[in-house]
């Protein structure tokens, strides 16, 4: 991340120098209590057994947590879902919300109200999606009952009940949802690309294409490397979705790390095993993260 | 046959065909919601007809929905209130100041990102409780403003960024104090943000469905999401009620967001991202 | 400066704000008036209306007591437990079944109720079999809830289409299975039967298996499980025979609300549940609906005991006593029948039967006869395991989906099941010798 632009050139010293803890001092405070605090609490219970209904066994245990983790075929199935779902959901994502971004960005009628629905669902819960998209694939209430009566497939047809379909079906539902997030962010960056160099690859007779190639999407890196950072990270760590549409099942075929450990946590009420999986999911997060920042060259100029 | 008609058709399968498509998709699920809501239980019609508001009279009269959207409103409305004036503080000292500790800082919001709020549940539940705060909206709008803050302090700081200092130098060099050079100049400016911002903290307190569900006890203090949840039962899944309460609680955020994307298309660009 | 100054007091009294807005702890007493929280641990638009008319009622009988209802889903209710317990803001009194019993007395959450109870107007009128599984439920250490209703697994079948296809209920499981085949007719999207395979498949595949077998207790003499017996086996593997050709597809992941949409929109006609959704069928469906107790298998039948809902005492409340009279109240015989009457469950206080309610009620009534009927073979399910959840839930859930989608034996999952009770057993008598 770029830092901070020269300050103006005013003030006293002291002032000065004490104005920014003071701006920022508010933040620290409610991070430092409500963020840091719990955090530190699920290290402590990492390295502790702690199952909430087995109060006579709590004891400190070391690393014992993270020995049971690397043997635990859950832990490494899990953890291999959550890859594929991110991968698929954020590069899906990404593919659509370019395509989106660049249609809502040419002048038509309507235009405005195309844009304000095709982005709504940003807006809409986990829950509530699960909610939606639950009445559409069940039997019962769904639609592939009325597509039957088309003659287009089976009306018994249960997608979220095929561990065939079950994948696809749950990536569906998370796309609706997230794919606004990147149309919104790589249309603004395409309002930002300066008119000179799109006249300046016309004059070169560079057809769309292109254009696309080598104008726009350099401009866009640095937002899609950030867009995909972001929403990499949310995608694994959101339980909401994954927890209510499906549960992880059909046997086991979706569920994601995060959904484990809530799982441990509800109903094994395995609080030390459930903390050390976090905390490995931190890692493993951290470690991706600055391995993709370098990797992608964020910042650096073009 | 004229020249234009082979352009109009290229521009129909270009921009009109996959646009149409994917309206479609967008809004293909909003109709299966608003269908159930609106037509009598046990109706198979795939148009809301007859119409029936018997599904919102159930989840707002009878199941409380209309205690649960004011304190949804309150709660959300709170939480934009704090997290854009935190997070104007703290995006203006990023973008204007240089600190010992800055980077340090930066990093800490950022690595904020990677924590899941699940598995916080448990410690923030010990803290609010000693704050005597369980059972007290405060206790949401505090948990949701700090997970928030982070993301939204970085997104302000680009939009600070993004007004040229020169602006602030010049209206100081005619006598005004900083905060005043502040408010008369680089607020009125940083209006995009402050609704991207704030639009982004109301949608996101308003969603939110664990912190409220474990923090708050009373039924009058119960939010939007946690109602919706009691529409299913363990033996029971009302889905006319499911559906109208789904309304209810998509109405708002889809409201302000139709309202206020232009402003974060606008205002959203990476240069506001990045600095 | 001033302005930074103003800002900041701004700032300090919004966070004076804070502390004054925060709501206080679980009871509270003032004016000589007593107010105890009641979470309620199963709430939903059904049952809510009923306490909330029972809660009414007390208050006016008890002027001095004012009873705060919290309702609780029952999916929510182990979890919100939990963090009360850990954080010491349990209620007064709460709802709570033989399930999440054990959990919370290991917890040493509960008051034991054995004293107050034998000083009760309520002693001796409480079903013999309901305290007995309420006692086992807590690991025989004491009463530490008042049961209030019991439960019983059964189908529910479209009398109706029976009638037309010329069935009657089926009195074993080979019935069942004749039965589903005869009504299924895919082409129509009609199925016979419906598996339940989402959330809670644990717990009722056991039930039918035990039914099928007839065997009578979960454990051997030696502490083995007694799950992967091959009778137990041979019924889970017919069961999953009938996946997706006497029932939907969608079963795999179906908890039971799923199920019972399916039931009403005619695709299903017949449903294995229990007595708690009786008033939603009947509602939905009325008289075309009627129900059977799980059928018998060629060695006759077993019943492995429901969860019993009633009330339990929270060790930290200031007002015991308040709480008590509240649950004496829910128990009393009134309060009792009309609670149960209402949601189609057996009263818990035996001088409800009598009620002609109850006398006329068919499922209902015939259920309560069969769980309180001394020749009824009764299994007790190990819910005193602190495993016992993580077992039949986090473990079994997606291993049975595994069964019905051919991925992994009967034998196997059954064996699996097995050797985590008996392991968690053995460890739970080495703890408590």
């Amino acid at each position: 991340m770029a830092l901070a632009a020269p300050p103006p050139a005013r003030g006293h010293g002291l002032r000065r120098a004490l104005a920014p803890y003071a701006l920022i001092s508010p933040t620290l405070l409610l991070l430092a209590t409500f963020l840091l605090f719990p955090v530190g609490s699920v290290l402590y219970y990492a390295l502790q057994h702690h199952v909430v209904n087995e109060p006579y066994d709590d004891a400190f245990v070391g690393l014992a947590n993270f020995r049971q983790m690397f043997g635990d075929e859950q832990f490494w199935s899990s953890l291999a879902f959550s890859a594929k779902w991110v991968f698929a959901e954020v590069m899906l994502q990404l593919l659509l919300g370019l395509a989106l971004a660049l249609i809502v960005n040419e002048t038509f009628v309507g235009r405005a109200v195309a844009r304000a629905l095709v982005f709504s669902p940003w807006a809409v819960s986990g829950v509530l999606t699960t909610s939606i998209w639950m009445l559409l694939y069940n039997p019962a209430t769904g639609v592939f009952h009325y597509l039957a009566e088309l003659g287009v497939g089976n009306a018994g047809t249960s997608v979220l009940g095929n561990p065939d379909t079950v994948f696809s079906a749950a990536v569906v539902a998370e796309l609706w949802r997230g794919v606004p997030f990147f149309a919104i962010l790589i249309l603004a960056d395409l309002q930002s690309v300066p008119k000179e160099l799109y006249e300046a690859a016309s004059m070169d007779g560079a057809g769309r294409v292109r254009t696309f190639l080598h104008v726009t999407l350099p401009h866009l890196r640095d937002a899609i490397v950030l867009a995909t950072l972001l929403r990499s990270v949310w995608e694994f760590n959101n339980v909401d979705l994954l927890y209510t549409l499906t549960n992880g099942g059909p046997a086991g075929a979706t569920t994601s790390l995060p959904l484990y450990v809530a799982q441990l946590a509800r109903k094994s009420y395995d609080f030390g095993y459930g903390s050390a999986l976090t905390t490995a999911a931190f890692v493993i997060l951290l470690f991706c993260s600055v391995l993709y920042l370098r990797l992608s060259k964020f910042g650096r100029e073009k | 046959m004229t020249a234009a008609a082979p352009r109009a058709t290229g521009r129909v399968l270009r921009l009109f065909l996959p646009l149409a498509l994917y309206l479609v998709f967008t809004v293909v699920p909003f109709y299966w919601m608003l269908l159930f809501a609106l037509r009598p239980a046990g109706s198979t019609s795939l148009l809301p007809w007859p119409l029936t508001f018997e599904h919102f009279d159930t989840v707002w009269n009878g199941m409380g929905f209309r205690v649960y959207f004011q304190n949804s409103v309150w709660i959300a409305l709170l939480t934009l209130v704090f997290v854009t004036f935190f997070a104007l503080m703290g995006g203006y000292a990023l973008a204007r100041f240089k600190f010992r500790g800055q980077r340090a800082f930066l990093l800490a919001l950022l690595c904020t990102q990677f924590v899941p709020g699940a598995m916080m549940l448990i410690p923030l539940f010990n803290i609010f409780q000693t704050f005597d705060l369980i059972n007290s909206r405060w206790s949401l709008i505090i948990a949701e403003t700090t997970f928030q803050l982070p993301l939204a302090m970085i997104l302000m700081s680009g939009f600070v960024r993004n007004v040229p200092v020169e602006l602030e130098e010049s209206a100081m060099m005619d006598g005004c104090g900083r905060i005043r050079a502040f408010l008369a100049v680089v607020l009125p400016l940083l209006r995009p943000g402050i609704v991207a911002v704030g639009s982004f903290a109301f949608i996101g307190s308003w969603n939110n469905f664990l912190f409220a569900l474990m923090f708050l006890n009373d039924p009058e203090l119960q939010t939007v999401p946690v109602g919706l949840q009691t529409t299913i039962g363990e033996n029971t899944v009302d889905f006319g009620a499911l559906a109208a309460g789904g309304v209810v609680a998509a109405v708002p955020v889809v409201l302000v967001f139709a309202f206020v994307q232009k402003y974060l298309v606008q205002g959203m660009s990476t240069g506001a991202v990045k600095g | 400066m001033s302005r930074t100054l103003r800002t900041t007091a701004a700032a300090l009294a919004a966070l004076g704000l804070l502390t004054a807005c925060g709501s206080s702890g679980s009871s509270s007493d003032s004016g000589g008036k007593t107010t105890i929280t009641f979470w309620d641990n199963n709430a939903g638009p059904a049952r809510t209306p009923l306490y909330q008319k029972l809660i009414a009622d007390f208050e006016k009988a008890n002027p001095t007591i004012t009873v705060k209802y919290v309702g609780v889903t029952s999916a929510e209710v182990a979890e919100k437990y939990n963090t009360a317990i850990a954080s010491n803001s349990t209620p007064d009194v709460g709802g709570v079944t033989t399930a999440l019993l054990a959990s919370l007395t290991a917890q040493k959450a509960l008051d034991p109720l054995d004293e107050r109870y034998a000083k009760s107007a309520l002693n001796g009128k409480i079903a013999a079999n309901f305290l007995e599984i309420s006692k086992s439920a807590s690991g025989g250490k004491g009463l530490f809830q008042l049961p209030s209703s019991g439960n019983q697994d059964v189908i529910w079948y479209r009398a109706d289409k029976f009638k037309e296809a010329g069935l009657s209920a089926p009195k074993t499981w080979d019935e069942l299975f004749a039965a589903a085949a005869k009504l299924t007719d895919k082409g129509k999207n009609q199925y016979g039967f419906t598996i339940r395979g989402g959330a809670g498949s644990g717990f009722q595949v056991l039930s039918e298996a035990y039914a099928y077998s007839g065997l009578t207790t979960m454990f051997d003499a030696a502490g083995k499980s007694t799950v992967d017996d091959p009778k137990n086996v041979a019924l889970i593997e017919k069961i999953a025979a009938q996946y997706k050709a006497t029932t939907p597809e969608a079963d795999v992941s179906n908890a039971y609300p799923q199920m019972l949409a399916q039931f009403q929109a005619n695709q299903v006609m017949m449903v294995h549940h229990n007595l708690g959704s009786t008033r939603d069928v009947k509602t939905a469906l009325g008289d075309k609906v009627a129900g059977f107790l799980l059928p018998a298998g060629p060695d006759g039948t077993s019943v492995l005991a429901n969860p019993v809902d009633g009330f339990s005492l929270f060790k930290n409340s200031k007002h015991k006593d308040a709480a008590w009279k509240f649950v004496e109240f829910l128990d009393s015989h009134e309060a009792n029948s009309y609670w149960n009457q209402n949601v189609g469950q057996i009263p818990a206080n035996t001088e409800a039967y009598a009620d002609e309610w109850y006398t006329t009620s068919g499922i209902t009534k015939q259920a309560g006869d069969s769980l309180n009927s001394p020749t009824t073979k009764l299994v007790q399910p190990p819910v005193y395991l602190p495993q016992y959840s993580k077992i039949t839930k986090t473990d079994a859930e997606p291993n049975f989906q595994k069964v019905l989608l051919g991925k992994t034996s009967a034998a196997d999952f059954a064996k699996s099941v097995a050797d985590a009770f008996t392991k968690a057993q053995a460890d739970y008598q080495a703890k408590n010798k």
